[in-house]
């Protein structure tokens, strides 16, 4: 088909994936020697490609969502330490009185947790003061950081997955259009067919008709 | 898929244009967007009835006794009163979230619905864009 080459420069989005071709008119698109059973077959190849691409960038978000529920919940244990690390250092910002008695005497206490040994185990534990955390970074690597790098190293990692978890919707979406666009050409292009078969069906039947009055 | 008898067929008065491409293709990307919004709207119920729950358990528990307190994966003990401030404060963010979900979420169907007018308008039987 003489449109090949022109999908050869198809826009891509910003992530690599071509756009699909919308067919304005469905006789024009075919050409003077149509062969809709191969245009079909095209769109399907299309449709099967992007159906992978759906399922592979689906599985990545649902990887990222997730991660992103687990670091924010050791960012949440961290902000935690932190905060009761900067009460302890006097730093009480907009507490209230109640809240200054209860912080001096937290700090004098160890912090007291019950912590999962095991699925459905728990375990009591008194942590000491202490200014560093251990931080899990994949791969067997646990790497100890003071509080506040630890915060902040957190907070870029959420940042990072939530964008990235942006980043694949938006092309999810992409994907989605791309998609819609070859499944309406094809019944499009089906029902065409569909609708030529069926004028020539009858053009034939009536040219038979005329050839027997005629003979 | 539903087959049309040939009465029931549209004729070719009813082209697809590009701006009705473009319609159908936001009518799906809302109708996913919609249902991912749902999705996240669930989640976000069972979390608050979950501290609705723990809300009513604080009310009724001895003041006196330390209460062991979620964070992150494991149980922190602190003061009664500690506890409850924490929970108004977790509770305060997941309502502001539930909000901006349901919100979105409303305004997702919002346009669907307009969508759906024009669409069925022009195509009536030739095009679903319902479950």
């Amino acid at each position: 088909m003489s449109k090949v080459s022109a999908e050869k420069q198809q826009e891509r989005n910003p992530r690599g994936i071509p756009k699909a071709p919308f067919i304005a008119d469905v006789a024009e698109f075919l050409g003077p020697d149509p062969n809709p059973e191969n245009a079909l077959k095209e769109f399907q190849a299309a449709l099967a490609k992007y159906r992978y691409m759906d399922h592979n960038l689906t599985q990545r978000r649902r990887g990222l969502e997730d991660k992103i529920p687990d670091i924010k919940k050791t960012l949440s244990m961290v902000d935690f330490l932190q905060e009761r690390r900067e009460g302890k250092n006097g730093d009480h910002g907009d507490d209230d009185l109640e809240d200054d008695l209860e912080d001096e005497e937290d700090a004098a206490k160890p912090l007291t947790t019950t912590f999962e040994l095991n699925d459905t185990l728990y375990a009591e534990a008194q942590l000491e003061d202490t200014d560093t955390v251990y931080l899990w970074l994949g791969a067997n690597v646990m790497l100890s950081y003071k509080l506040p790098a630890a915060v902040s190293l957190l907070r870029s990692k959420l940042e990072a997955a939530q964008n990235s978890l942006s980043t694949v919707i938006e092309d999810l979406e992409f994907l989605r259009e791309q998609i819609t666009v070859m499944e309406v050409n094809t019944a499009r292009v089906y029902n065409w067919d569909v609708k030529r078969r069926r004028e020539l069906r009858e053009k034939e039947a009536k040219e038979g008709q005329t050839d027997v009055k005629a003979g | 898929m539903r087959m049309l008898s040939q009465e029931e067929e549209h004729d070719d008065s009813a082209e697809v244009t590009w701006e009705d491409q473009q319609r159908i293709n936001s009518f799906s990307k809302l109708n996913t967007r919609l249902r991912s919004y749902e999705e996240q709207i669930q989640e976000l119920k069972q979390e608050k009835e979950a501290l609705d729950d723990i809300s009513m358990e604080l009310e009724l528990a001895d003041e006196d006794q330390p209460v062991m307190y979620r964070i992150g994966e494991a149980f922190v003990h602190m003061p009664h009163s500690r506890a409850i401030k924490r929970l108004e404060r977790d509770l305060a963010a997941l309502n502001a979230e539930l909000e901006k979900h349901t919100a979105s979420a409303e305004q997702c169907e919002k346009e669907m619905k307009a969508l759906k007018v024009t669409l069925y308008a022009k195509f009536g039987r030739a095009i679903n864009l319902d479950e």
